[in-house]
């Protein structure tokens, strides 16, 4: 009786989110291709799938993240390295050149296909994400949520600093006889410092329109693909055998492991797949906004995507995607263009993009306090988020029906 | 029900101790929960670890799954050390739990609750999880099925399958717990004061059930426990902390004589 | 490292004045960082939680202590008398209000989420620590604000063995030395000091005890604040120069030093904090400052790693 309510409901929900794509996949068509409506959109989806990498570690896993920037910025100068004038002395001065064509294929510096560059950004991220969490995951949660954060400043500072650190010889020395590795020139940095690294080359696909600035739809379009893809493993590893014992982890850490639940490995799987989907949507958005510049590294992103997490509901993977487009306007759209009058109207002397850091913060507080299962909690985050197992629905016996089966 | 789930074929030859421990020692700062303990289960047997409060058995348990270091002393499970094994290593080698005080994953239904315990026997890893090939979708499906099976054989009725386990009573959130331990089949169970908290009747009961599992199970059981009717009627062999230490061993019956253990219990009027 | 350090320059220029001065200003800056760790730890050893904002309770200690000197009309030319007057006024002032408001962030932020998962109030402290930065971005601005320089932080009070003393040294130290013995004492003697104790131990057994467990904890948080905001004048004071971004690495940086010195454990996170000025110190002298932050967090992860029980031992109850 009740599966057949549950059925109605799997149809139902299978008709939610057909409707939702189908949506996505329509709008570009009603809206000009060079607006900033676009623009904004086509960050949302990057942000939506930061947001559903992040939900990964914090959400199904419980581990607080505190430095997922480390991700963005690894993906981002993957693209930065492999899609752009920066190495300009590689290969003699003639550059390298994968699978690109146009005018990247002419320039010095590597240049490779971007989808080669997704690769390569998931394959560094994840050996970074295996780095960082091996170590680190052993703590107790609360020293994770420090120590992640150390690491994402250590990268950012790092990058910003990144200039002097000389690349070139130790490669040449260590690695440039294989034949694989190319010759970088003897005075090739890490980063490019302060100044970032730009223009980064243009994504380059074939069967699509010219990706431009001022052509946003084959960006939008590329970035849709990549929530799909991220989405779906969200769902899939969400119920798997993986997902179970990630929230028996979250639920009560010494039973799952007495039940044989390895605890680094476990959450080691979530921190990697984690890092690698930041990776991939750090690669874009290199590419995407032209830069790769260390001022974009910095704490205030890692919890810009946090809030995104956090009002969405944590594990909750449609409440995620709705948080990150939310919070992606608010702070492309409503906050810049919208509200910014605002307190000057109301005789205050600030403009509002002045608070966006206190914004982001006032929604992580007042979420918490108010309702932290989120705006579309997750099945089970509810009642976990209530300090469940210490009073309310413990009581045993009264037979209410709150399940839904797995 | 036939002889119990589809077990897993074991490979190697049951070994002749399944696990042994060795002048196991804890200290916790200053106190010394468990002071050089020897102590072994034999192969289909059932024996049982009695003491007053504080005497160590939870600790000497923790130290056996694993979740305690021990200070000193070691473990093996047959031929192998397991004194510094991880507890997921533990349960790969075919040792399960209960806890003194139920430790169910309360947010799961009772049928996710044991799914969890057959982890340790799955092997979908992050690609298996993602991609979901034929082989990982009949995992998933035997482990769904499995529990179930599981939660029959230790009598939850079927109506309760999915429900939250903290919407189960008392009872059967115990054997909730039970079902989840013999999911990752075991050959050796751990059970902590699996009575506690039952009036007579359900403890008659479910000692008779603790004789069922090892019949049908073909497994050996080590049982903390207080009620004395239980320790007499069920084990084979029993063992006496107090203060960590073992102040006795043996046959039930000479064990209740043993003027140590009448003293350690004074007053306490344990000796039923 | 400060040994290899001292090596390197005997045999470099065969004195130890430079490592000497190294570690005098690590000591001196230290100091502010020993005053804010004692409330990371003190808090963390009673309630378990990294209070995130802490650093920024500093920063807005600081910014009181800038307000009020214009309150109070201090500047270079006050008198002697009435400077050293002002000052223990603001001292005042900025303790308490930076107590308050820690007190607040607690009943606020923290309390209600007593019995909620851990993550949850580790989620509040950060997003408090962001609005906290806000308030400081809306009060002076997002760039440095350069303080009178009351006491001349730089001036030569005098010199031993070619160590230069200078006034802002000595306040440092000499005014952190009273404040911990002080603290020290109070929670070894005081009847809320040996609730503190008691309700860090086993909040429990404290509440069956007869301890108003909520009492105390408000009273650790107070506390603590009032330790950040003695900080932040300080630091105003010494540095002479002060932003809304200074809570955030003061409050890393604290937090390092209340886990190497063993969390719950006063007088250690009193050493760390010494120990990371002098790595400070060491590191902006031979390295270079850019590279200091990265030192620091680099040290930071260390720590948490190789010593997550501290240096010196002594943890609070088992999670397990
Ligand atoms: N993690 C721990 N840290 C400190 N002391 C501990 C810890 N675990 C147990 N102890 C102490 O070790 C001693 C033995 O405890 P244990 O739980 O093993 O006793 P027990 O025999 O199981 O008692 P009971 O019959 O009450 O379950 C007790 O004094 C207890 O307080
Ligand atoms: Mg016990």
């Amino acid at each position: 009786m009740s599966s057949v309510l549950e059925r109605a409901r799997r149809i139902d929900q299978r008709f939610l989110v057909a409707a939702a794509i189908l949506f996505a996949v329509l709008l570009p068509f009603f809206f000009d291709s060079g607006s900033p409506f676009m623009d904004d959109a086509v960050l949302a989806l990057a942000y939506v799938v930061m947001a559903l990498g992040l939900n990964v570690i914090v959400g199904f896993a419980g581990l607080l993240d505190l430095g997922y920037v480390a991700f963005f910025a690894i993906g981002a100068f993957t693209m930065g390295w492999l899609g752009s004038t920066f190495y300009s002395e590689s290969n003699g001065g003639d550059g390298i050149h994968i699978l690109v064509t146009g005018a990247a294929s002419n320039l010095p510096g590597i240049h490779i296909n971007f989808l080669l560059v997704l690769v390569a950004a998931v394959v560094f991220t994840t050996i970074a994400g295996v780095i960082i969490g091996l170590p680190t995951l052993r703590l107790r949660g609360d020293y994770i949520a420090i120590v992640t954060l150390a690491f994402g400043e250590i990268i950012g500072q790092v990058a910003a600093n990144g200039d002097q650190i000389k690349i070139g010889p130790i490669w040449d020395a260590t690695l440039g006889k294989l034949p694989l590795i190319p010759d970088l020139g003897s005075s090739a940095t890490l980063t490019r410092g302060k100044l970032g690294i730009s223009p980064v080359d243009k994504i380059d696909l074939p069967f699509m329109d010219p990706f431009t600035s001022l052509n946003s739809r084959p960006w939008y379009f590329v970035a849709l693909g990549l929530v799909l893809l991220v989405l779906f493993v969200n769902v899939r590893l969400r119920d798997s055998r993986l997902g179970r014992a990630w929230l028996a982890l979250r639920e009560d850490e010494v039973a799952a492991i007495s039940m044989g639940i390895p605890t680094v490995k476990t959450k080691l799987m979530a921190y990697g797949t984690g890092a690698a989907l930041g990776g991939m949507s750090g690669a874009f958005l290199g590419s995407f906004l032209n830069t790769v510049n260390a001022s974009q590294f910095e704490f205030l992103f890692s919890i810009f995507i946090l809030a995104m997490v956090i009002l969405g509901g944590l594990g909750s993977v449609w409440g995620v995607v709705i948080g990150a487009i939310l919070l992606s306007y608010v702070n492309s759209w409503l906050i810049p263009d919208v509200l910014n009058g605002l307190p000057g109207q109301l005789g205050l002397d600030f403009d509002l993009t002045q608070v966006s850091f206190a914004i982001f913060g006032f929604i992580l507080v007042i979420v918490m306090i108010l309702r932290p299962e989120g705006l579309i909690p997750e099945r089970s985050r509810k009642q976990e988020m209530h300090g469940i197992g210490a009073g309310d629905t413990a009581g045993a016996g009264t037979d209410v029906e709150l399940g839904e089966a797995g | 029900m036939s002889a119990g789930p589809e077990k897993a074929a074991a490979p190697k030859p049951a070994p002749e101790v399944p696990i042994r421990a060795e002048g196991l020692t804890k200290k916790f700062g200053g106190l010394t929960a468990v002071s050089d303990v020897d102590l072994e289960l034999r192969a289909g047997e059932i024996a049982a670890i009695i003491g007053p409060n504080g005497a160590g058995k939870t600790t000497f348990f923790n130290m056996l799954t694993g979740l305690y270091r021990p200070t000193s002393g070691r473990i093996r499970r047959g031929q192998r050390d397991i004194t510094r094994a991880r507890p997921d290593q533990i349960t790969a080698l075919g040792v399960a739990r209960t806890f003194q005080n139920i430790r169910l994953f309360p947010t799961m239904t009772a049928r996710q609750n044991v799914m969890i315990g057959r982890h340790s026997r799955m092997r979908a890893g992050i690609f298996g999880s993602i991609f979901r090939p034929p082989w990982v979708r009949n995992e998933e499906r035997e482990v769904w099925e499995r529990a179930a099976e599981e939660l029959r054989f230790v009598g939850l009725k079927p109506e309760l399958l999915d429900r939250p386990s903290t919407a189960l009573s008392y009872g059967d959130q115990r054997r909730v717990e039970i079902a989840r331990a013999l999911a990752s089949d075991p050959e050796i169970l751990l059970l902590d004061e699996p009575t506690a908290g039952m009036d007579p009747r359900e403890s008659g009961e479910l000692a008779d059930f603790v004789l069922r599992i090892r019949e049908e199970r073909k497994l050996s059981i080590l049982l903390i426990e207080h009620d004395m009717k239980v320790v007499m009627g069920i084990s084979d062999r029993v063992t006496v902390l107090d203060h960590g230490e073992l102040i006795a061993e043996g046959d039930p019956a000479a064990v209740r004589e043993d003027p140590k253990v009448i003293e350690a219990y004074l007053g306490r009027g344990a000796t039923a | 490292m400060p040994v290899a350090f001292a090596i390197h320059d005997l045999s470099a220029d065969g004195s130890l004045v430079r490592i000497g001065n190294n570690l005098k200003d690590g000591i001196s800056n230290g100091a502010i960082w020993a005053l804010v760790a004692l409330g990371y730890t003190m808090v963390y050893g009673i309630v378990e939680l990294i209070n995130f904002a802490h650093g920024e309770v500093f920063m807005i200690g600081s910014f009181i202590a800038f307000a009020a000197f214009g309150w109070l009309g201090l500047d270079l030319t006050t008198a002697i008398p009435l400077l050293i007057l002002g000052l223990a006024l603001t001292l005042l002032i900025s303790a308490i209000a930076s107590g308050a408001l820690n007190g607040m962030i607690e009943k606020v932020g923290y309390r209600p989420l007593r019995d909620a998962p851990k993550l949850a109030p580790l989620i509040t402290a950060v997003g408090f620590s962001f609005i906290l930065q806000n308030v400081g971005v809306l009060w002076l601005g997002g760039s440095q604000v350069s303080v009178p320089d009351l006491i001349g932080s730089q001036n030569l009070l005098f010199e031993v063995g070619g160590i230069d003393i200078t006034n802002g040294d000595a306040l440092s130290i000499l005014t952190t030395i009273p404040l911990v013995l002080g603290l020290t004492l109070f929670i070894d003697r005081a009847r809320m000091g040996k609730a503190m104790r008691a309700t860090a131990q086993d909040p429990d057994a404290a509440r069956l005890m007869g301890i108003d467990v909520d009492k105390t904890i408000s009273a650790t948080f107070l506390i603590g604040g009032v330790m950040a905001g003695a900080a932040g004048l300080i630091y105003a004071l010494y540095q002479t120069t002060i932003w809304f971004h200074q809570g955030f690495e003061a409050g890393l940086i604290a937090f390092t030093a209340a886990v190497m010195g063993g969390i719950g454990n006063l007088r250690g996170a009193v050493v760390g904090g010494l120990i990371i000025g002098c790595i400070q110190q060491i590191s902006d002298n031979r390295i270079g400052p850019e590279w200091t932050p990265v030192i620091v967090f680099a040290f930071l992860v260390l720590v948490m790693l190789v010593r997550p029980r501290g240096l010196l031992g002594e943890e609070t109850r088992q999670a397990g």
